[in-house]
């Protein structure tokens, strides 16, 4: 096993001597890699997911090769479809509980009642660090991805059902007009 | 109160895991995104009255199959993107000028790029902790939303169409031999077949 393990990270040391060393100096492009760890959340990151999923995923079903036109056709429609709706419920989902636990994780006080510190961790003396900024992230999307196993049947699957039928209609009239 | 204990050790735990990691709070919550995702899928499976017993012994499997596929795809990738990129930074390997000059200061430019060296171990860590601790973060959210990205839009895809395949083949093949055999899908066309796998591995629904 320890063999192993040498031979892993003997490998992964040669991969490292393979890349050449890299020293950031412009001052745009080290605020962009800032603002990247500061405020990419996983709602941003959803976003970034979906719109880059529309550039290849409806690609990859167009050239499926195994199935008839017809079919790879309403398979593109439903990719579409699944991704617009899972993106927007993704994104806004995610969003709207990452910003209740802010509200929901306020440092206890007097003037704060109980129940806006129901998230706050224990022994917690400053809410405005980037560590508490990234934990109400964490939470809010752990949150989020629970509330989004019922929204996914209640409104992501007839979403993609109703945007995939009007998607397929759109395209049969364009034939029928051809 | 024992429940209200957990939660309170549930809350530490996820700020002293992800407060000064939201690259790893990205991957860990995208793999438990990927598996309630699944659970969702394999339940309406499960719970769904309209299909048939028998066709749920086949769909079953093939459901908890096809999650295992994304699960692990998005894991491997993008928490390897996420440890490269890591590892990059913690190594000196990938760098700003004030991080450099840092490293010059201390004469451990001979260890940059080796495995072991990890900047955050130097004794002095704490006067260029302001400069390092925000590029990695950046680095890191940046490596696994890169890693998200190939992994969930390029190479899970083309992976699940190909297991899809592969699945089809198997089935059509076992047709041949013997149709008794077969117990589902049951009475159906191969183009019927095929067309019924394009649709359902056309991408599946993620939260």
């Amino acid at each position: 096993m320890s063999s192993l393990r040498t031979y892993a990270i003997k490998t992964y040391q040669n991969f490292l001597n393979i890349l050449p060393n890299a020293e950031y100096s412009n001052s745009s492009g080290i605020k962009l890699v800032h603002d990247a760890g500061e405020k990419i959340s996983s709602a941003e990151q959803r976003l970034i997911l979906g719109a880059t999923a529309l550039m290849s995923q409806p690609f990859i079903d167009a050239h499926n090769r195994n199935v008839d036109e017809n079919t790879r056709r309403v398979s593109v429609a439903r990719t579409i479809a699944k991704i617009v709706a899972g993106t927007f419920t993704g994104f806004f989902i995610r969003k709207g509980c990452i910003k209740a636990i802010k509200a929901f994780s306020q440092l206890p006080g007097p003037k704060v009642p109980k129940y806006k510190t129901i998230f706050t961790p224990k022994d917690i003396t400053k809410i405005n660090s980037d560590e508490f900024i990234q934990y109400r992230n964490a939470m809010g999307t752990i949150v989020a991805l629970i509330v989004m196993m019922f929204t996914n049947f209640a409104i992501d699957a007839p979403l993609t059902k109703f945007l995939t039928n009007k998607l397929v209609k759109k395209q049969e009239d364009k034939n029928a007009v051809k | 109160m024992p429940s209200s204990n957990l939660f309170s050790k549930f809350k530490t735990t996820l700020y002293k895991n992800y407060g000064e990691n939201p690259g790893n709070m990205l991957v860990h919550t995208g793999v438990l995104g990927w598996i309630l995702s699944s659970l969702a899928q394999v339940s309406a499976v499960v719970f769904n009255d309209k299909i048939p017993k028998e066709q749920k012994s086949f769909l079953i499997p093939q459901e908890i199959a096809d999650a295992a596929v994304n699960i692990i795809s998005f894991y491997l990738i993008t928490s390897s993107f996420k440890k490269l990129a890591s590892k990059l930074v913690s190594t000196g390997k990938l760098t700003t000028k004030p991080i450099k000059e840092f490293l010059n200061k201390n004469k451990v430019t001979d260890k940059i790029g080796n495995y072991d060296f990890n900047i955050e171990n130097l004794p002095n860590f704490k006067d260029i902790k302001g400069e390092y601790k925000p590029f990695k973060n950046g680095i890191d959210v940046i490596a696994s939303t890169i890693g998200s990205i190939i992994s969930c839009n390029i190479i899970t895809p083309v992976v699940r169409n190909q297991y899809a395949s592969k699945k089809q083949k198997q089935a059509l093949a076992r047709m041949n031999v013997n149709t008794q055999q077969l117990k589902s899908p049951r009475g159906i066309s191969i183009e019927d077949y095929q067309k019924m796998a394009s649709m359902k591995h056309s991408g599946s629904l993620k939260i």
